[in-house]
């Protein structure tokens, strides 16, 4: 098969992937749905209100969350010239959470409020920025920085939820795993339009990370910045993590495997690997979810669990079957 | 004109290069040459604006460098560094296309024949022998549009015929530009230059 053929291929697949799975969800689940779904619009039945008020808003979350995640993975391991980074690992998700829980402690706001979004996106910036001002310059540097600051967050954010008597803060916990049963129109709405601007960022910053990728002097010869580059990759990277945290938790491994799969498809060129990031991350997305809310009815099973049983097997067949698209400097 | 003045640049106690001078105009092809550890690598650093010098100062066209954004900097010169890595394993084509369709030169495809890259345009870089590699390094540095090309190293894992067309491109793009080569081993090579400058030691 040409290379052309093959990137044909991989968007119209992920495309058709998409719809068929967004049919799938909404039509799928506990209450069984016996009108078409299309036909429900606008109406004020129990089917209506089951497909428009409580699925739509999920399928629709994991669809923008998904793509959120595989867009964020590519842009970190692309910034961080690692394969083993992701958001989670440079703090980014541990500052999104502890944002959200100063939001709460403080008693600004409680949960699924426009302020929580808010404060697990400026947790998140904050720790870019941070990671940004306290790390060397060179090599590993600005990816142990941020492992370091990651694991301090994460301490603190323990502590304050075991210190505040605030209720509901304890049940927070259910971010470690992830989960879309909180979804609903209203957080869907609410944080869009901040994933919204990580993607337009991020696709700004794709192009130069093609030339980041030969390493700092090569970038800075071919008129790109890579101090200036970095600021605005982790500043993507938290609005595209930060809202994602505020309304799922974690969800673990998938910005880290989505990125693989797809530059094994489609090759490292950040464009490409950014959309169709994108589009598989939201394929995975909405694939974990529909079978952690359908395969055990009426027990939801972490999401979490899904993402890394669906996505391990499928990275480590690719690797298999195909030359390797990243060779370390050994 | 690169106009470099009064140049020293001093890592830790080590002093690299002491009040060096040189300069660059467009129609000559200059090599530069010196032993393992002379500042070689380190001048083209400064130039290039990753290092900052002790004292002196570096001029592109009257302008002075530390002046220059670094975007404004690559439209002056490009850089080929010495053992450019590639880690990811873009298409030929893919890594001559990093440079962006307003920045590029304007004949790249006699460029690409020369370089002998035509027939690799398909393949993985990652995937290249190192002489290979090189070539595309090179070639990703003359696609770029600029007034001076500056390469480090250009022919160290070259053979002889490869050597001997990468001299006879960079004689053709002399006409109009400026080019300095770094190389160590120069002697089957001075012919083509117009000048040689030599780096030694301070001490």
């Amino acid at each position: 098969m040409s290379q052309r053929t093959r990137k044909l291929l991989s968007y119209t697949v992920s495309v058709v992937a998409i719809l068929f799975l967004f049919q799938i969800s909404l039509t799928t689940g506990i209450v069984h749905v016996h009108e078409s779904i299309w036909s429900l619009v606008g109406k004020n039945s129990v089917d209506s209100n089951t497909v428009w008020q409580l699925r739509f808003p999920r399928v629709l979350g994991a669809l923008i969350i998904g793509a959120a995640l595989g867009v964020a993975g590519a842009v970190a391991q692309g910034i961080f010239r690692n394969p083993l980074a992701e958001p989670t690992l440079i703090g980014l998700s541990s500052g999104a959470t502890l944002g959200t829980i100063v939001v709460i402690a403080t008693g600004v706001g409680s949960f699924g409020t426009r302020s929580i979004v808010a404060g697990a996106v400026g947790g998140a910036a904050l720790t870019a920025l941070l990671v940004q001002w306290l790390a060397p310059a060179k090599g590993f540097g600005f990816l142990l920085t941020g492992i370091a600051i990651s694991s301090i967050l994460t301490s603190v954010a323990g502590l304050l939820i075991s210190m505040s008597a605030k209720p509901g803060i304890q049940s927070l916990s259910f971010w470690d795993f992830g989960s879309l049963s909180l979804l609903n129109n209203q957080s869907v709405g609410m944080i869009a339009p901040y994933l919204e601007a990580g993607v337009i960022l991020a696709f700004f910053v794709s192009r130069k990370l093609d030339i980041y990728s030969l390493g700092d002097h090569s970038a800075s010869y071919m008129g790109v910045d890579p101090r200036r580059l970095r600021l605005w990759a982790v500043l993507a990277l938290a609005l595209l993590v930060g809202p994602a945290v505020s309304a799922v938790g974690s969800i673990a491994f998938l910005g880290l495997l989505v990125p693989h799969i797809v530059r094994l498809l489609v090759g490292p060129a950040h464009r490409r690997l950014l959309s169709l990031s994108a589009l598989v991350g939201a394929i995975v997305l909405m694939l974990a979810d529909l079978i952690a809310r359908t395969s055990f009815e009426p027990n939801e099973i972490p999401l979490g669990l899904i993402t890394s049983l669906l996505g391990a097997p499928v990275l480590i067949i690719l690797l298999k079957v195909k030359r390797a698209s990243w060779v370390s400097n050994d | 004109m690169i106009n470099v003045q009064g140049l020293t640049f001093s890592r830790g106690e080590r002093t690299i290069l002491n009040n060096f001078s040189m300069t660059l105009a467009q129609g000559e092809l200059v090599l530069l040459s010196g032993e393992n550890g002379s500042g070689k690598t380190t001048l083209l650093q400064l130039i290039g604006g990753v290092l900052t010098p002790s004292a002196g100062a570096i001029t592109f066209n009257d302008r002075k460098l530390s002046e220059l954004s670094t975007t404004e900097q690559a439209k002056v010169r490009a850089i080929a560094p010495a053992r450019r890595q590639f880690t990811l394993a873009y298409t030929v084509q893919e890594v001559l296309d990093f440079v962006p369709k307003n920045d590029r030169a304007a004949h790249p495809d006699q460029m690409i024949e020369s370089l002998g890259l035509r027939d690799l345009l398909e393949r993985k870089v990652t995937e290249l022998s190192t002489g290979q590699q090189e070539r595309v390094s090179v070639g990703l540095a003359l696609m770029q549009e600029a007034d001076f090309y500056l390469l480090d190293e250009p022919f160290s894992a070259q053979d002889q015929g490869n050597t001997q067309n990468i001299l006879q491109l960079l004689t053709a793009l002399k006409k109009t530009k400026g080019v300095l080569v770094i190389s160590h081993n120069q002697d089957a090579l001075r012919s083509y230059f117009d000048r040689e400058i030599m780096l030694e030691e301070p001490y």
